[in-house]
């Protein structure tokens, strides 16, 4: 049971570290749908850092400085180029996809170096997670810097016209968020699956994703839906663990994840619920600042 | 030397040779980048291009199997043009191909015993309606309650992955066949008829991008479609319906898809059944492609046409450089991923144009 808990909250790990970055760059305005992308370069080089240095802290540093880098040409792509940000974000998700095949499927195979963790079933990862979470909306809420990204994110005119660098703000944001996702992916391979394979996010990034639009931006409900969505994660990869004689197949395991994340977007989208609650979301979001 | 001064200037209409100037550049980017990326592995190349093509393009060895792949990636591709037209993003064309395949075998395996000529179009129909299905869902989530149509798009492919898994794996698997972790084969009769060792239905995508053309150029609903896109405000106001437009755009997206599957598993020699699950994931990971090609070709349905074959003889040449050279199995990936950053950076000049600066 307690091996159990323990993966669901390294799950949830990912999901957070994906998620926060994601929250962030969403509040400066700037949508990054290649999240999946950023988390494959972090965790492609952390696990073959890892592998070549035998350290693991070089292995999650490497992967968040790559996952910086790709989160980086984003923001060039998205904010100096002001190209469309979904065009942006889908070419660095194809591109990761495609160089990460050619760069690291011949070095398939485990990491072979234990992680270290709590009591040996938790990795301390976990922790610092849900305190990025908290600074994250500590920051977010009650600081100066958090109002500057919220009112880039709502309105960027206006936010230049009162002496905020919008560029500057949706750069550092674009780079932290690549950062975290980097980060992320290094955490899942290198510590969560300790292997590499082919594509070993699947389809991760893209419930962070999910998780960021279901939280309405609000840091708190993103710690609470990524901690649901980590024990509905590995619910699905072993069942047998909490339902001993579980009969499911394991394709069929597998889709949970992947349903719940539809069944929750089509419950927070409907009339209803966003009377009830109201969406935060960022009103900028998605749209190029241009400097008229 | 005096250099002249240069400045950015707003481009406020980009004409369409301005659009295909831009296209072109960046494949001719690629090509540079890419050059130098097989110089640093340690081959040259020209010769490395030269193999590539020879091979992709020669009857002998490459070709059937490159425009097999090439007609896939066109299906995926029309799939994802059409909906975007209407400004939505169709990226489950993976999953639209499972669930294509789920409806062509669920037909095939239960009335295998009839002929060819009823069974074939009758699996075709399954697999478009299949497929319509699993697009017109997203696209009605998104239609009627304003789901990001993205995020269920991905959702959707991980489900249809898994549930072929489900499907052809041992022990419970129904479809699943006596060799390790694939299907049955499919009966005899539903086997493309081939002329000259390619499918009848290399014929088909091409078709479908001369009627999407039509559709776009000549119909009301095309123009309905692409009033949509250009802009949601403006096109509720002229009376078109979105969330019936989205629906509309979504299954006939799918339904493309769709119809792929059966060319897919139905009209390769090698293939005739549901391989491994790697094997299914790599061909429906070429189809993401497709979201790379529709943009390239600026979501013209004929333009697309040739540049799938060009990215179909690189996917295809590529096999043969990880054998001829010693070079990496994947890099024909490394080049479509630089061809798609260099088109991306290049769309700057969508917005800006560098202009001289005159002397005032």
């Amino acid at each position: 049971m307690w091996p159990f808990i323990a993966r669901c909250l390294e799950v949830a790990t990912i999901f957070l570290l994906a998620g926060i970055g994601e929250l962030l760059d969403q509040r400066s305005g700037v949508l990054n749908v290649g999240i999946e992308g950023l988390m494959l370069f972090g965790a492609a080089s952390g696990f073959i850092t890892a592998l070549r240095t035998g350290s693991l802290l070089v292995g999650f540093i490497v992967g968040a400085a790559l996952g910086a880098v790709f989160g980086f040409l984003h923001g060039l792509f998205s904010i100096t180029l002001k190209v469309d940000q979904v065009v942006s974000a889908m070419g660095i998700w194809i591109f990761a996809m495609g160089f990460v095949t050619f760069w690291m499927d011949k070095y398939s195979g485990p990491l072979r170096i234990p992680s270290p963790r709590i009591g040996g079933l938790l990795s301390p990862m976990f922790f610092f997670a849900v305190v990025l979470v908290l600074v994250v909306w500590f920051i977010l809420s009650k600081t100066h810097i958090g109002l500057k990204i919220r009112s880039v994110g709502e309105d960027p005119s206006v936010a230049e016209a009162t002496g905020i660098n919008v560029v500057k703000i949706r750069y550092l944001c674009v780079i932290i968020g690549g950062l975290l996702g980097g980060l992320a992916g290094a955490f899942m391979c290198i510590t969560y699956l300790g292997l590499w394979s082919h594509i070993p996010t699947q389809g991760m990034g893209w419930i962070a994703l999910a998780l960021v639009l279901f939280s309405m931006w609000r840091p708190p409900i993103l710690l609470a839906g990524a901690l649901i969505f980590g024990v509905i994660w590995q619910f699905g990869i072993a069942p047998e663990t909490l339902i001993p004689g579980f009969g499911l197949p394991l394709g069929v395991c597998r889709m949970f994840p992947f349903i719940a994340t539809i069944i929750v977007l089509a419950v927070i989208s409907t009339p209803r619920f966003r009377r009830k609650w109201g969406l935060a979301k960022p009103a900028a979001l998605g749209q190029p600042y241009i400097k008229e | 030397m005096k250099l002249p001064k240069l400045k950015l200037e707003r481009v406020l209409v980009v004409t369409g040779r301005d659009a295909v100037k831009i296209s072109v550049l960046s494949i001719i980017i690629a090509f540079v980048v890419f050059s130098a990326f097989i110089l640093f592995e340690g081959a040259n190349p020209i010769d490395v291009y030269k193999c590539v093509f020879s091979y992709a393009f020669d009857p002998k060895t490459g070709l059937p199997t490159m425009i097999h792949r090439s007609t896939l990636l066109l299906f995926a591709t029309l799939a994802f043009i059409l909906p975007l037209k209407a400004g939505l993003w169709n990226v489950g064309m993976e999953g639209q191909l499972y669930l294509g395949t789920v409806g062509a075998f669920a037909v095939a395996y239960a009335y295998g015993d009839l002929p060819s000529t009823i069974l074939i179009p009758l699996m075709l129909i399954s697999a478009g309606i299949f497929g319509a299905v699993y697009g017109a869902f997203a696209g009605f989530l998104r239609g009627k309650f304003g789901v990001n149509e993205i995020v269920i798009t991905l959702m959707l492919n991980n489900i249809a992955f898994w549930l072929l898994h489900a499907l052809i794996m041992p022990p419970t698997g129904p479809w699943r066949g006596i060799a390790e972790s694939q299907s049955r084969p499919l009966p005899v009769s539903a086997w493309a008829p081939t002329i000259w060792r390619l499918p009848f239905t290399v014929v088909l995508a091409p078709a479908i991008s001369i009627l999407l053309f039509f559709l776009f150029e000549k119909t009301r609903i095309g123009f309905q479609i692409k009033a949509l896109g250009s802009s949601q405000p403006a096109a509720e106001h002229a009376g078109i319906n979105p969330a019936k437009i989205a629906i509309f755009v979504m299954a006939v997206g799918g339904a493309i898809a769709g119809l792929s599957a059966y060319h897919m598993w139905a009209g390769d020699p090698s293939f005739r059944l549901i391989p491994r699950p790697d094997a299914y994931k790599g061909i429906g990971e070429l189809t993401y492609w497709g979201i790379m090609v529709g943009l390239i070709c600026l979501l013209n349905p004929l333009a697309a046409i040739p540049l799938s074959i060009f990215v179909g003889s690189l996917r295809e040449g590529g096999t043969v450089i990880v054998r001829r050279y010693g070079l990496t199995y994947g890099l024909d990936r490394v080049f479509l991923g630089i061809l798609f950053l260099s088109f991306i950076a290049l769309q700057f000049f969508y917005r800006y144009k560098i202009v001289r600066k005159k002397k005032a």
